[in-house]
């Protein structure tokens, strides 16, 4: 009995360590590649393991005025569409959550419905609306357009979020005198703190990641956000391919590394959101 | 005097407020995704309905059904549409399937459970740009690390690479689409299997039930609405897949990874014809609406039956 429980154990210990293997080697690669010298990558042989030494492809990066550039622009990109997603998203989640009102359905089903319309069918027509009113080749402009893809599943979370808060504590509230937007700010803000943890990191990186919008509505290269510097990348001659990878690294890495902080609340978050619908 | 009108004034005012107070906090944002996802879907509606190019953009004529016509009638589109159903269909099977399993695994007691739940997320947390780059030199036709793989177990994919081979590009985009996809399945699915009840497996196990009975007969039933809720999503998000594909293939090698968001984008910004371009975009969004209101039938029959 015990022999084949051990047996089990062991053989699910190895197919751990195979999936997530599988899952991590990709981005490993990445990081390795951008490790490796030219012998070494172009020799024949394979190097597997990345060369500590070469560390300084990183400071190389970062020392290259476009490629910060392409990180700040993402930054102020990405934070722009975060504040705005989640102050349009919270009032939004609150009359969903606790409202019952003509239309209801509606706009519920409006909300599922925007999950499928993909940008690439509405970069046109967005690009027409954006020259008429001067928002092309602006920073705001795209910030304005991740915001319309992001907030719909940010409202979805959070509506999941304030449907967790004991409808007692408005009532309590309300009875003492305060008015609906002093509920949501002074008694349902406060506890579903994780899970506008969670919408933010959904909606920065949505917006981080954003390429169609950042791609057609963007001229000047001063302007360009690392999700298009690093697409650039692909099928291109002129840079080596450690300096692509170092670039692809420092994009990933904080993506990767706040989804892994913020794992429990955004898998909450999505499951809550997402599926539910 | 207070003691009047007091008990009058908390009822009046709640009565005013009920009905006018939830619009004034839905009314941003429902304004905000009317001007910018509403007014620009009603745009492309009408724009499928007229000719009308991407270098004159401002000039539509009014064609009735024509672009719908032409599409239909154009052998390309119907391999468009093939492709997009062996990728969505893939997809969907792939990351669900794969996802289950991974879920299952990660479910039960083992050392490092929680370090290796995080980790297993990591595809889903990187960036898709980074995934396609990352892809796209790991079938490098020299240097790729899986192009020397294929090799290895003897499959040459010929001197262009992996995404230049019409028999093997569409293949190399859903493993990584999928790679990308079994991390949210699996957490997804993880969260449903803590709601599984233990007595009842437990209770399974003692009258001599063995593994696959137990799954089948408690876990798989506690799980089905979350794999349905998950395969709905799935399919919706691969129908509107863009980068991923785009960036890898730009819909070639030969047309056989051409999706219909690739079709619609190549028409647009290549073939610049915005009226076809709407028409497939319509196409797609028809058959979304379709897998929606189909799952939502399917979701109450099951409900009936049980």
């Amino acid at each position: 009995m015990t022999r084949t429980h051990r047996l089990g154990v062991t053989a699910r210990m190895i197919a751990v360590l195979v999936v997530l293997g599988l899952a991590v080697f990709p981005v490993y690669w990445m990081l390795v590649t951008a490790l490796t010298s030219d012998e070494a990558l172009f020799g024949g042989g394979l190097t597997l393991l990345p060369d500590l030494s070469r560390l300084g492809v990183f400071g190389d990066a970062l020392q290259d005025g476009e490629v910060v550039r392409w990180l700040l622009n993402s930054l102020i990109i990405a934070s722009g569409t975060t504040v705005l997603s989640i102050a349009l998203g919270v009032p939004l989640a609150y009359a969903l959550s606790r409202f019952r009102f003509a239309g209801k359905a509606a706009l519920g089903l409006a909300l599922l419905f925007t999950q499928m319309l993909p940008e690439a069918l509405l970069v046109v027509p967005l690009f027409a609306i954006f020259r008429r009113v001067d928002l092309l080749n602006s920073l705001h402009g795209l910030v304005l357009a991740n915001t319309a893809f992001v907030l719909p599943v940010v409202a979805l979370i959070l509506k999941g979020a304030i449907d967790g808060v004991p409808r007692e504590l408005d009532e309590a509230t309300r009875v003492d005198g305060g008015r609906p937007p002093t509920v949501l700010l002074r008694v349902i803000l406060p506890l579903i703190g994780p899970s506008i943890a969670a919408a933010a990191v959904i909606a920065f990186f949505h917006a981080w990641n954003e390429y169609v919008f950042a791609v057609t509505f963007i001229f000047d290269k001063s302007l360009q956000p690392a999700s298009v510097g690093v697409a650039g990348f692909i099928g291109e001659q002129d840079t080596s391919i450690q300096s692509i990878m170092s670039v692809a690294v420092l994009f990933t890495l904080p993506a990767v590394a706040f989804y892994l902080f913020a794992q429990k609340y955004v898998v909450g978050g999505m499951t809550a959101g997402a599926v539910k619908g | 005097m207070s003691a009047t009108t007091s008990p009058a004034r908390p009822g009046r005012r709640r009565t005013l407020e009920s009905r006018w107070t939830p619009y004034l906090f839905l009314a941003p944002a429902a304004l905000y995704i009317l001007v910018f996802q509403g007014l620009p879907l009603l745009q492309e509606v009408w724009l499928s309905f007229t000719r009308t190019t991407l270098l004159n953009p401002t000039r539509s004529v009014w064609v009735g059904a024509e672009n719908y016509l032409d599409i239909f009638t154009d052998p390309s589109f119907r391999q468009t549409l093939v492709t997009t159903l062996v990728y969505v269909v893939a997809c969907v099977a792939g990351s669900v399937g794969l996802g289950l399993l991974v879920a299952l695994l990660l479910n039960g007691r083992f050392p490092g459970r929680g370090v290796a739940r995080a980790l297993v997320t990591v595809p889903w947390a990187a960036p898709g740009i980074a995934v396609a780059l990352i892809a796209t030199w790991m079938f490098n036709a020299q240097y790729g690390i899986l192009t020397k793989a294929l090799q290895a177990v003897g499959i040459d994919p010929g001197a262009s690479g992996v995404l230049d081979n019409p028999s093997l590009a569409l293949i190399a985009v859903l493993a990584t689409t999928i790679w990308q996809l079994v991390p949210f399945v699996a957490v997804v699915l993880l969260s449903a299997l803590q709601s599984v009840p233990q007595e009842l497996v437990e209770a399974a196990q003692v009258d001599g039930a063995g593994r696959w009975t137990v799954f089948r007969e408690v876990t798989f039933q506690v799980l089905k609405p979350t794999i349905g809720l998950v395969a709905v999503l799935m399919t919706i998000w691969s129908l509107r897949r863009f980068e991923l594909i785009w960036l890898m293939t730009r819909g070639g090698p030969l047309g056989t990874t051409r999706t219909l968001v690739i079709d619609l984008y190549a028409e647009a910004f290549d073939a610049k014809q915005l009226g076809v371009a709407a028409a497939i975009g319509m196409v797609g969004i028809v058959i979304s609406l379709i897998v929606i209101v189909g799952s939502r039938f399917v979701a109450r029959a099951a409900e009936r039956q049980s």
